[in-house]
């Protein structure tokens, strides 16, 4: 069973329903006994960093998720906001601090010629392919104005590029997240949600 | 709209198109809000990015159409009205959710923003408040092309690429692929949006796509 964290921000409804038609179980919650018991923690997030944190806080998520993430070791997917919260720091709108599951930060984009966010499909360059394999279609719905920029390259299981290579999806032990939205990527994003699911 | 629209979106996410926008055209008009079943049957058959519109007003409307599962939301109203909004919602949901939908339509010194409120706005200083607010997209609809499928206003587009950083989906006027071909190698545009093509003509988005792959411009095929 899928935790969807339920922390006020965003999208919960498009990821609940990708999982359905996949057939993975889920529930959409912020009830710390069922993210306890689910075998699996997806944090999804559409907003602000900041806001994000102070949602995660509020519910005493940051914690929770911290101890079931990287002390008991349980299967995590972030998508979007959910993969730059678990940086050290972002800088959206202001420095604050993430969940500090990754060693890095959270950048805006900042090239003069570059539309901002980088907003719509884009092709992504696999370097570690565990859930990427099956994968034909190698593009991906982005829509972020910040990117995350860790400090080990070791963790950075593929890139994207916009103005220039940038992290667009991260994996570590347990941890398994992307920047772009594999609810909304089509064939393509159900393919890399089942790979993890199943 | 013609026809079902919870059907069209099926029909569009089949059809592979990148993104779906949805906008109830007459909510503000009428003062009303979005029918939040009939967008939630929308979005279900939506694999692909969704952005809804339609009397927006207020952090809560945002909220519950986001819950449901929309990823962007559209305001065209409420930015002509009261700016301030916009900044609070950019400022609350991040600016990636928030897109301005702005009718451009030709005055004699220039294009000028079509609004309800009775108010002569320049589009050059319209799309410069917008863009101090920071949101995430603008969707420009020439409302003299609209409907109309005969091209798309090339000057008008070329403006406000040449005016804004912001990401623009160039709305109004696509009928046939030279259409396409004139916007996408005369203007630097990035994005467009289409329906009545698909409503009336027998092309498909993947025409489109091929047509803006030839230029050379990346499309997802």
């Amino acid at each position: 069973m899928v935790a969807i964290i339920d922390y006020g921000m965003g999208n919960v409804a498009s990821v609940q329903k990708a999982l359905n038609h996949l057939n993975v179980e889920s529930a959409i919650t912020a009830n710390h006994a069922l993210i306890k018991a689910a075998e699996y923690i997806l944090l999804p997030g559409v907003g602000s960093f900041m806001q994000g944190m102070k949602n995660l806080k509020e519910r005493g998520l940051d914690t929770l998720l911290t101890e079931e993430v990287m002390h008991k070791k349980k299967n995590f997917m972030g998508i979007c906001l959910g993969m730059q919260m678990i940086m050290q720091q972002g800088t959206e709108p202001e420095l604050n601090l993430g969940l500090g599951w990754i060693e890095g930060s959270v950048e805006k984009f900042n090239m003069p010629e570059l539309r901002i966010p980088h907003m719509g499909w884009n092709e992504i360059n696999v370097i570690n392919d565990t859930y990427y394999k099956a994968v034909e279609n190698k593009d991906f719905y982005f829509i972020h104005s910040y990117h995350v920029v860790p400090l080990d390259p070791q963790v950075i299981a593929a890139t994207v590029n916009y103005g220039s290579n940038v992290v667009a999806s991260i994996q570590k032990d347990n941890i398994f997240a992307m920047q772009f939205h594999p609810e909304k990527s089509q064939v393509s994003g159900l393919t890399v949600l089942k790979a993890y699911f199943s | 709209m013609v026809g079902n629209p919870v059907q069209a979106a099926r029909v569009y996410n089949s059809r592979g198109v990148d993104e779906l926008v949805f906008l109830d055209i007459f909510a503000s008009e009428q003062k009303r809000k979005l029918n939040l079943k009939i967008v939630a049957e929308i979005i279900k058959e939506c694999y692909m990015p969704v952005a809804i519109g339609g009397g927006i007003s207020s952090i809560d409307d945002i909220n519950n159409l986001l819950k449901i599962g929309a990823d962007k939301v559209v305001i065209k109203t409420m930015a002509l009205s009261d700016i301030k909004f916009v900044k609070e919602a950019v400022h609350f949901f991040g600016g990636q959710c928030i897109c301005i939908a702005v009718d451009a339509y030709r005055g004699s010194e220039g294009y000028l923003v079509y609004n309800k409120l009775g108010k002569n706005i320049l589009l050059r200083d319209f799309i410069k408040s917008i863009e101090d607010c920071e949101v995430g997209e603008l969707v420009l609809t020439s409302v003299d092309n609209d409907g109309m499928r005969e091209g798309f206003d090339l000057e008008l587009i070329n403006e406000v690429c040449r005016t804004t950083r912001i990401p623009v989906i160039a709305v109004g006027g696509g009928g046939n692929m030279q259409h396409y071909n004139d916007l996408f190698s005369k203007t630097p545009i990035e994005a467009v949006g289409s329906a009545s093509i698909f409503h009336f003509t027998q092309f498909t988005p993947l025409d489109i796509k091929k047509e803006i792959a030839s230029l050379g411009r990346p499309v997802r095929l």
